[in-house]
């Protein structure tokens, strides 16, 4: 039995004699082309053959590379014809040396399976609450560090590099204008129309301005503001930072004698503070101008309207407004170098730091606003 | 191999640099198949930027690139995809894919363009990696291995469709002299047994003195080739002081007369 067939430049030829034994003698180029028609023409020739001896002859290779060593290591490891015994002969010196540095044993340790890594639940739990309080203590720590450092480099101008500052002001501050006075414009006209209706049954839409007035200075101006800053700036903050410690510039900055707390943090949590309360002022205006929008489309006259309002907004609220500004300012931006700071090796660890930076932001935020309006109405009671 | 004398790189009076700011003019160069060739020059002379124009990632500013009779830069999409195959290249920084595997790594290449049945891909992967000696590794993520490490699986995964040239960017940077002497072994291995075609940017003397056929040297002033031949042959016999002194390693500083 023996059929052989040509091809571009490979020649495949399969015998099968004595019984019981089979012999492949290639000739040619054994290279990626001509290893798949080869291949293809071994598996069909070979499948179902009984088959105790196997003898390759690769005397006839001109030309044989890494698929082609593929193919001859697949055959003599027995893979086509389970239960033979394979030779392969003939191979060039060089070639020879190269087929057998690879040995079975090296192709088993190559299919290791990586143990998976499964915890049964309590462990799983146990793990989880061993992070969070780890990242409590991380956080505890961050902030003692920073109150530490923040005013002895404030004092210091050369530490300080006000530069930066400016840097981050017009980055996280100014650039960030536009979108702050749309969302800001919205909100306040949404809020309007939604009150509307309400109020009209008591026959009191005027209150509107003194809503929208009082909900945008207190509440929704420094909250607007700072989640802006969040998604916006403290992301970055915490990429800028991370991509910095992926590519060891931190570790530099220390063997430097250069504490990244006071290089790095003290600037962006300055500018944070300052910024924030700018933002939700600015904010709070325009949410007000859109909510005078919607009174003026209602058919009040402006006079009117200026008047509703400096007699619902007093400077207590601004007060409060600015107070929250100035805490949540603080929290957007530690918790963006924070996250920055805590980021681990891996492709990924950044996009992980900058995702946290947001969520626990954003968290913080709403958590300090809850004990802001607590503290308050126990205050003012 | 067979045709030995066949030229596989032509670079026909290229210019490259970034955008205004040019780096290099006049390149003219041949290289043959089966031949080591090295791109020797200082720091900063343009050496990257050269080895990313001829593969096709930067546009020269003029001039041309043949590679195995076609022209990179002129050519159309499939055929682009052809020539795309017979190179693989190995980048100074590894740029092996951070969220996958060494294993992984050089495998992607062989799943995305190799016609191979299954388990051979998989046969041809683990051979590529035995190649370069990181067995024991081939489960880790680039970021568990060492720089060298990472040099060596870049150059597994550039090898992992058979390409006839590969194109390495400083391959012995950063390894150890006897793991960079193992690769040394493997380049003129391929080289002169395989017919694999090695475009070379190194600056390692020992290694230049024992692989490279032929070197050319970028001068960063000059902004062009300043010599061309056997490593040995410059090192004794060139008329350019610069390149005297860059094979016999003295400083500038003693050239020009300074004294520590
Ligand atoms: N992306 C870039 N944009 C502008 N200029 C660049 C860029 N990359 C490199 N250069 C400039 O091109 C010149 C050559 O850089 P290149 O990276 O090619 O040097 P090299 O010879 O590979 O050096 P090394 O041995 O240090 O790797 C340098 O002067 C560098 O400043
Ligand atoms: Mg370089």
């Amino acid at each position: 039995m023996s059929d052989a067939k040509a091809q571009d430049d490979l020649d495949t030829n399969l015998q099968f004699e004595p019984p019981g034994s089979a012999r492949v003698t290639l000739r040619g180029r054994l290279n990626a082309e001509t290893t798949v028609p080869c291949w293809e023409h071994l598996e069909h020739g070979l499948q179902g053959a009984k088959l105790d001896k196997l003898e390759v002859d690769a005397s006839g290779l001109r030309v044989c590379d890494g698929a082609g060593l593929a193919l001859l290591r697949y055959l003599n490891m027995g893979r086509m014809t389970p239960g033979a015994s394979v030779s392969v002969s003939g191979l060039e010196a060089g070639l020879e040396q190269m087929f057998r540095a690879f040995t079975e044993e090296d192709y088993e340790a190559f299919h290791q399976p990586t143990p998976a890594k499964c915890h049964p639940l309590p462990e799983e739990v146990g793990g989880a609450m061993r992070q969070a309080a780890s990242d409590l203590r991380q956080q505890v720590e961050f902030l003692g560090s920073v109150a530490g450092s923040l005013l002895p480099t404030l004092l210091n101008r050369k530490r300080m590099r006000w530069r930066e500052v400016l840097r981050v002001f017009e980055s996280a501050g100014a650039n960030a204008v536009p979108i702050v006075s749309l969302v800001s414009i919205l909100v306040g006209m949404i809020i309007a129309f939604e009150a509307v209706q309400p109020l009209q049954q008591f026959g009191a839409q005027i209150f509107i301005v003194n809503m929208i007035g009082l909900v945008m200075v207190r509440e929704l101006g420094p909250l607007l503001a700072s989640v802006l800053l969040a998604g916006r700036s403290g992301s970055a903050f915490a990429a800028e930072i991370g991509t910095m410690k992926v590519n060891e510039e931190l570790d530099a900055l220390q063997t430097l004698g250069l504490d990244p707390i006071r290089f790095l943090v003290v600037q962006r949590i300055t500018a944070g503070i300052f910024l924030t309360p700018l933002l939700a002022f600015y904010a709070a205006f325009l949410g007000i101008v859109g909510g005078m929008f919607v009174a003026l489309g209602l058919g009040y006259p402006l006079q009117l309207i200026i008047h509703q309002l400096t007699s619902a907004v007093h400077l207590r609220d601004v007060v409060l407004g600015t107070s929250k500004a100035l805490v949540f300012g603080a929290i957007v931006s530690g918790v963006g170098c924070l996250r920055g700071l805590q980021t681990r090796e891996g492709p990924s660890a950044v996009g992980v730091s900058t995702t946290r930076a947001v969520v626990t932001s954003i968290v913080l935020i709403v958590i300090a606003d809850a004990i802001f309006s607590i503290l308050f109405f126990v205050l003012t009671r | 191999m067979s045709d030995k004398d066949e030229i596989v790189v032509a670079v026909r009076n290229l210019k490259v640099g970034y955008g205004q700011n040019v780096i290099l003019q006049d390149i003219n160069f041949q290289v043959r198949e089966g031949e080591v060739f090295v791109i020797l020059g200082g720091s900063g002379s343009g050496k990257s930027t050269l080895l990313k124009n001829l593969i096709g990632l930067y546009t020269p500013l003029q001039g041309e690139v043949w590679i195995e009779g076609g022209n990179l830069l002129a050519a159309r999409d499939d055929e682009r995809r052809l020539l795309l195959r017979k190179f693989g290249v190995a980048y100074q920084s590894g740029a092996l894919f951070g969220s996958m595997t060494v294993l992984e790594n050089v495998l992607l290449p062989l799943d995305e363009l190799s016609p191979l049945p299954e388990p051979l891909k998989e046969l041809v992967a683990f051979g590529k990696i035995k190649l370069v000696g990181l067995a024991a590794a081939a489960q880790k993520f680039p970021s568990e291995l060492s720089g060298g490490m990472q040099k060596r699986a870049a150059i597994a995964r550039a090898m992992a469709l058979d390409p006839d040239i590969l194109f390495l960017d400083e391959p012995s940077a950063g390894l150890d002299p006897v793991t960079s002497a193992d690769l040394d072994l493997l380049i003129k291995e391929l080289a002169h047994r395989f017919g694999i075609t090695f475009v070379i940017v190194s600056h390692e003397l020992a290694s230049i003195y024992e692989i490279a056929d032929r070197v050319i040297m970028l001068d960063g002033q000059a902004r062009t080739i300043v010599a061309e031949g056997h490593p040995a042959e410059l090192r004794d016999h060139s008329t350019n002081p610069w390149v005297r002194r860059f094979f016999n390693r003295q400083p500038d500083a003693l050239a020009s007369g300074f004294h520590l």
